[in-house]
């Protein structure tokens, strides 16, 4: 008896059988998930449907900064807030000579499109968002606006700023839309310098900057030079600032250099953006 | 006998809370680190917390299911913490089955070969399937990652000593 007693208490090694079958069989469905995940984007489908999930996790996210923003408001002094205004009245006084500028040029450009009977138009129609949190998801960055397919927000629109371009709607639910910003590394968009000069596609490179990697070194580039958009992909409208350039690098050969380039647009949360709306005439 | 199933109920309980938190918590950084990306991944401290614990009766389905949901809310790659979630079963039973693993220490020991193990699998699966993962940053996150291990080992200890 006291014998039976000690070999059941010394458990020292498991002795039980793994099962070695049911774990190949998942493991070979875990790896077909993936690829499917891969090839068809089925947990953004999925995703969006579990929005009424994530709403009220986001909601408790956002709520201590918004508590703290709108009582920030409330202390506010008047003295602040007449400085502010006075510095908002000057910015708008200085954009509506700009816009009587740009209605000009407009009007200019429209004639000369006539005349050469070039149709296309780049009216810039979009959606306005906000940046909410979360900014960052299981340790990888994210970007999300307080907008969704309610809100008419598509999957693949493109997104800009007053600073220049964002990014792109990746991941759209009912309340609220994720948006891969171009410093990603799976980003790339078609550039031209602000010159209308040398044609080249920016990558992102994953650390907040854009590059090209392989930038032909007979090719007049020089330390704040501006990208913009060349808008030849049909996503992203002609003309958006992109970023400047901040380092030039050459390569091993000597026929390429690297290009680095800062962009203008830096994530903060709580700050304004647009969603375009996806021209589906192109 | 009655016991038994009420302290299976009660891990059954603790760990589904701690899934709830740890998806709170995975959506918000960690107040006074600049990079929001310098995060522990909870999920992989809770699933290996548990299993070295061997509390709440985890087995393969409901590893593969609690990586799924996982993935689902806040994965890039449908099926990869399932990966990994199994993977740390099959490698915990392994170890168990070739050493002891009684000791505190041991136990630590045995938490980082298998976070290091998840990485791996995280950045190989992230690198097949072109989602991009900095090396650097997974080994901040890895060791952050033990942090939480010990965090929910010691919540583990305080719940079943009650």
């Amino acid at each position: 008896m006291a014998k039976k007693a000690n070999s059941n208490n010394l458990k020292l090694f498991n002795r039980n059988a793994f099962p070695l079958f049911t774990f190949l069989v998942l493991f070979l469905i875990c790896i077909i998930i993936m690829g499917f995940d891969f090839r068809y984007n089925l947990s953004t489908k999925i995703k969006s449907e579990l929005s009424l999930i994530i709403v009220p996790i986001n909601y408790i996210i956002n709520l201590p900064i918004e508590i703290f923003h709108n009582s920030k408001k409330s202390f506010n002094t008047v003295r602040l807030l007449t400085q502010e205004n006075q510095i908002l009245e000057k910015e708008i006084y200085d954009l509506s000579i700009k816009i009587q500028e740009n209605k000009l040029l407009k009007s200019e450009n429209t004639q000369l499109r006539k005349l050469l009977k070039i149709h296309k138009e780049f009216d810039i129609v979009g959606q306005n968002a906000e940046i909410v949190l979360p900014n960052v998801r299981n340790g990888y960055s994210i970007l999300t606006i307080n907008k969704g397919y309610k809100d008419s927000i598509e999957n693949s629109s493109a997104v800009i700023n007053n600073s220049g371009l964002v990014g792109q709607i990746i991941n759209t639910s009912r309340n609220y839309s994720e948006i891969k910003p171009i410093t990603s590394k799976t980003f790339a968009v078609p550039a031209v310098l602000d010159t209308g000069k040398e044609n080249i596609i920016l990558y992102g490179n994953g650390n907040s900057e854009l590059e090209i990697p392989l930038f032909p070194a007979s090719s007049f580039i020089k330390i704040g030079d501006i990208f913009i958009t060349s808008g030849v992909d049909g996503i992203y409208p002609k003309g958006i600032k992109i970023g400047v350039v901040t380092k030039i690098n050459p390569t091993k050969s000597p026929k390429f250099n690297y290009i680095l380039v800062t962009p203008f647009f830096q994530p903060t949360t709580f700050s304004q953006l647009t969603v375009l709306k996806i021209n589906k005439n192109d | 006998m009655i016991k038994k199933y009420n302290n299976q109920e009660k891990e059954n309980y603790l760990f589904f809370i701690l899934i709830f938190i740890s998806l709170f918590l995975s959506n918000i950084g960690i107040y006074g680190i600049t990079d929001p990306r310098n995060m522990p991944n909870y999920f992989i401290g809770l699933v290996i917390a548990f299993i070295i614990s061997n509390k709440a009766n985890l087995n393969l389905y409901k590893l593969v299911i609690l990586g799924l949901i996982v993935d689902l809310f806040t994965g890039q790659l449908m099926g990869q913490h399932a990966l990994i979630f199994i993977t740390i079963f099959l490698l915990s039973f392994l170890v168990n089955k070739l050493l002891i693993i009684k000791t505190e220490i041991q136990q630590s020991t045995l938490s980082i070969f298998l976070i290091v193990n998840s990485f791996f699998i995280l950045w190989v699966t992230s690198q097949s399937h072109d989602i991009f993962r900095s090396p650097s940053l997974l080994l901040v996150q890895g060791i952050l990652t033990f942090f939480a291990y010990l965090i929910t080992k010691l919540i583990i200890i305080k719940f079943s000593s009650k």
